[in-house]
């Protein structure tokens, strides 16, 4: 590995990207600072429209951007774009392409005569990426019979058959069963760390793919970046307080008995997880606790005894990024929200490791 | 939540299942009819109506034209009206079948809806006549287009009063009955076959020009492809409508040195027996269609047809 | 929104780093990204064949063009030799048909499957994916016109061989060096033709596949498909300037037919440099048209839009 791989690979540069439409036009990208670094398992996170496919159509040279500026290794995506797709390559979920007539094996071939391979590197290094993404089975199955989950391994062997210093994945295991979308995840985090350099550019609205494989990710909506940082440090962000689950066999007086004790933000009926009418075991009272820091727990446990109550389980709530999300934008990824409102909360991106930004309305 | 949500008449009705028979069918013809129009035959696009009404029937009929003039010379007027009435109605049988065909194929490879029409509950082969019928709509605007065309511009001698009015209904119900018939039997075959197949229902018209007597007469063919002509329904069509709309003209079936004259011992046939021979032509044509249509739609279910792409 | 199985306690992804993921040594990327012009040049060569070869595969895969596209296309142009039979025309003139029924071959297969052929691919998602890799989308064009040459050779050859045979054809060829190259270079002007349409109906969608149809029965008329173009007067000569089918066929008909004295139309040499000018003519604005339409299908982001 030379010392030219120490460029970002990829830096993006108030990038904005509009739509002609009618009746009016379409931002969607609205100004997108962004920089990975070689090597990295980068996440863009959104709901459906966010602009996550449009900024990977830019950086993939299939679009321009309607100003600013974006790289990948220091080439720049409006101008040198042989050099980028010498180096990179991309692959979707629910990729339907290729041709039906051929076999597995003939259409991987056909792409790697594209993609700058020898007509025998080319078969070989076709055999070896099927074997390695499992259609060995499959290899000579005509690609218009292979299955959703064997199309998406077979897309991902392509992608893989020039060995991009840069893999862009738009949304890969869309569509795919749990098993399925658990070997693609598990091909991304094999191939990256064979070599190191390689750079990953995901793309999902799957909370947990992006937990699970991103080392850091951007909360993206509405073409805005609205965070960036690494999974846990996304969290925190929303941990302000502490949030515990507390279930007991009877509590007099109701949540707003706790309420009014020390260092206790809120307490709230919850659902049991026991509520269930056909269950045989006792009914119990489930509240959602909001607390200024833990210690303020132990204030609770005592009061309990007060209060003729018992515990029957207590769990501290960990925040998920679909709560990052929520406390971003103010909605949900399922909920349409209105697309005249702003964002609730909407924060500069910055680099992961650095203060947290001034809360801004936008 | 269901209880809550779902009243009590909206509960599931066994009795869906059985369908509202002639209702669902027409609604389905219907619908794909509209859908057909749309996509493909809409007269109100000038250029849609210029390609397919205009300039595709009007050249087919042009070049027949220009073969005739550069060999007869002025002696070839007398021919003109055989050539161009052939010529015309050849368009319109090429747009029937060549209609159900790229429906299969336009919406398997296309628009991908070729699965979701096919597990309707709404009768694949309607569904496929309907959008059929859009394109034979258009071959016989230009048909009409070509005719038009032959008597204002090229001389064709026509008197609207002569016309047999009972023949033309007769043969042209019949007739479009079995252009429909053929091009159900394009559409079973276009099932099987990949995206490339665009050109199969253009090929198998051309093929059959040359038995059906459109642009020449069948004597000149030699004995089994004449005999091959009489069997066919399209030749007692096209007959039929020269019959109709030009009654004395020259017959592409009979004649001198006609196989239809050494058979039945006639010159020409008369109009019953056009019509007659139509028929049973027809529905034998109709028939096989049918078979041949449950066949291959067999064929593909069996090989996980309805919904692949191919091309290449 | 979750991942399939979210919530649920996950094993660790295991990350198997297999033999076939370390790939080709590189020295880094911007190494990887310079290319050599031999590296250039052979990735473009590769990427003719890569696109030829689905087409070339696809006829041993479904046979049924043998009967669609060699036996039928046969009798609809013996369909044209009974017409002049029944007009007891000249024999030269069933060989006029015979060779135009032979070139209808190529000029059906640049219409359906060049012209129309990149708004197939848009369609079909593959567009985005040649414009994604490192080759010259030209090279993809070159690819399909040679997969599509097999098949309309084929076809071609059928039709004139056995029409020749059936029909008694007799040819008088004076020059059979010039015969041959006017042969070459009304393909290499054809399939440029269809190169030039297939960038242009890029920027179409459903229109692309209307314009087709109104390239097969009009073209044939003005291209004297049938008879010698020279009897169209005006229109033939427009048609001989414009359409290399019309051009082509011409020229190919005067050498070999030399002594039925084809008139009308200019000798056989200048329709030669006629085709000269329209292959290079085609081939280039076939690349720039690729070059605009690919920048403005960037620009607009119509690339990626599929028609419906």
């Amino acid at each position: 590995m030379s010392g030219s791989i120490q460029a970002p690979a990829i830096d993006v540069r108030g990038i904005t990207r509009v739509y002609k439409a009618r009746p009016k036009d379409v931002i969607a990208l609205a100004g997108i600072d962004l920089e990975v670094a070689p090597g990295e398992f980068f996440g863009l996170l959104g709901p459906n429209g966010a602009g996550k496919t449009t900024l990977i159509k830019i950086l993939t040279t299939l679009l321009l951007p309607s100003a600013g500026t974006a790289r990948i290794f220091g080439f720049d995506v409006a101008r040198e774009t042989k050099q980028i797709r010498r180096i990179m390559n991309m692959v979707a979920g629910g990729e339907q392409s290729g041709y039906g007539i051929l076999e597995a094996r003939e259409q991987l071939w056909m792409f790697s005569q594209f993609y700058g391979l020898g007509v025998r590197e080319g078969w070989r290094r076709v055999d070896e990426l099927i074997d390695a993404v499992g259609l060995g089975e499959q290899r000579n199955q005509r690609v218009s019979t292979l299955s959703t989950g064997q199309r998406q391994k077979m897309n991902f062997a392509r992608g893989l058959l020039n060995d991009p210093w840069v893999f862009f994945l738009d949304e890969p295991t869309l569509g795919l069963d749990v098993s399925a979308a658990r070997a693609v995840r598990e091909l991304m985090v094999g191939w990256r760390a064979a070599v190191p350099g390689r750079t990953v550019l995901l793309t999902t609205h799957y909370m947990a793919e992006a937990d699970e494989l991103c080392e850091r990710i951007a909360i993206v909506d509405r073409g805005r970046i609205l965070a960036i940082g690494s999974p846990a440090e996304l969290k925190r962000r929303v941990q302000r307080e502490s949030i515990f689950r507390l279930e007991l066999d009877r509590l007099t007086g109701g949540p707003a008995s706790l309420a009014r004790l020390p260092g206790v933000l809120s307490a709230v009926a919850a659902t049991p997880v026991r509520a269930d009418a056909n269950s045989a075991a006792r009914p119990t009272v489930a509240i959602n606790l909001v607390l200024h820091q833990d210690s303020a727990l132990a204030g609770v446990v005592a009061a309990l005894d007060g209060l003729d109550a018992h515990i029957v389980a207590l769990a501290k709530s960990e925040p998920s990024l679909e709560d990052v999300f929520v406390e971003l934008v103010g909605r949900g990824f399922d909920d349409e929200g209105d697309p005249e409102q702003p964002p609730r909360r909407a924060v500069e991106p910055h680099e992961a490791g650095q203060p947290e930004p001034e809360e801004a309305n936008r | 939540m269901i209880e809550a949500t779902i009243g009590r008449d909206e509960r599931f009705d066994p009795a869906r299942t059985r369908g509202q028979g002639r209702a669902d069918l027409f609604r389905s013809f219907r619908t794909a009819v509209a859908l057909g129009w749309k996509m493909e035959a809409n007269w109100t696009d000038p250029v849609l109506f210029f390609i397919y009404s205009v300039a595709k029937p009007l050249a087919s009929a042009l070049i027949l034209v220009f073969m005739l003039q550069v060999i007869a010379g002025p002696a070839g007027q007398a021919l003109r009206p055989f050539v161009i009435v052939g010529s015309a109605l050849w368009s319109l049988v090429v747009s029937g079948i060549a209609g159900l065909a790229w429906a299969v194929l336009d919406d398997r490879e296309r628009y991908r809806m070729l699965k979701y029409i096919y597990v309707s509950p709404s009768s694949f082969v309607v569904v496929l006549l309907g959008r059929g019928i859009a394109r034979l709509a258009v071959g016989a605007m230009g048909a009409g287009i070509t005719l038009a065309a032959g008597v204002l511009v090229l001389g064709v001698p026509f008197d609207p009063g002569a016309i047999d009015w009972p023949l033309l209904l007769a043969v042209l119900v019949l007739g479009l009955a079995t252009i429909s018939a053929l091009g159900v039997v394009m559409a079973a075959i276009c099932l099987q076959t990949r995206q490339d197949s665009w050109t199969y229902p253009e090929a198998v018209a051309g093929a059959l020009f040359l038995v059906v007597g459109a642009v020449f007469p069948l004597s000149v063919l030699p004995d089994p492809l004449q005999l091959l002509g009489l069997l066919s329904p399209l030749t007692w069509w096209i007959a039929g409508i020269r019959q109709a709309l030009f009654p004395g003209g020259p017959s592409s079936i009979g004649g001198t040195g006609s196989a239809w004259l050494r058979l039945s011992g006639e010159v020409n046939p008369n109009d019953l027996q056009i019509v007659l021979v139509l028929l049973a032509t027809g529905a034998v044509v109709t028939l096989a269609s049918a078979i041949l249509f449950r066949v291959g739609e067999g064929r593909a279910r069996d090989r996980g047809l309805i919904d692949r792409t191919t091309g290449s | 929104m979750t991942a399939p199985g979210a919530g649920q306690p996950r094993p660790a992804l295991a990350a198997p780093v297999l033999p076939a993921f370390v790939g080709r040594p590189t020295a880094g990327p911007r190494e990887a990204a310079s290319w050599t012009p031999r590296q250039v040049i052979a990735n473009n060569l590769r990427s003719v064949v890569g696109r030829a070869y689905p087409r070339i595969r696809g006829l041993t895969r479904e046979p049924s063009w043998v009967l669609f596209e060699m036996l039928l296309p046969f009798l609809t142009t013996s369909s044209f030799v009974f017409v002049y039979r029944a007009l007891d025309a000249p024999q030269a003139y069933i060989g006029f048909v015979v060779l135009g029924g032979a070139m209808t071959a190529f000029w059906l297969n640049v219409v359906w499957m060049m012209a129309a052929q990149l708004y197939w691919e848009k369609d079909q998602g593959n567009l985005e994916l040649y414009f994604a890799a490192p080759m010259n989308v030209m090279s993809v064009l070159f690819g399909m016109a040679v997969g599509g040459l097999v098949m309309s050779s084929t076809r071609a050859a059928v039709v004139l061989l056995v029409a020749t045979v059936v029909y008694g054809v007799t040819f008088s060829v004076s020059q059979w060096g010039l015969l041959i190259a006017v042969f070459i270079l009304t393909l290499a002007a054809l399939y440029g033709f269809g190169m030039m349409l297939a960038s242009l109906f890029l920027m179409w969608g459903r229109e692309a596949w209307h314009m087709t149809q109104l390239m097969i029965e009009p073209v044939y008329f003005v291209s004297g498909l049938n008879f010698p173009v020279g009897r169209l007067g005006l229109l033939g000569a427009v048609a001989i300037a414009l359409i290399p089918l019309a051009v082509g066929l011409d020229a190919m008909r005067q050498l070999a037919f030399a002594s039925t004295g084809v008139t009308g139309t200019p000798e056989p040499w200048i329709e030669t440099l006629i085709l000269v000018a329209m292959t290079v003519i085609f081939v280039g604005l076939a690349r720039i048209l690729l070059h605009s339409m690919e920048e403005r299908a960037r620009r607009e982001g119509r690339l990626t839009v599929r028609w419906r």
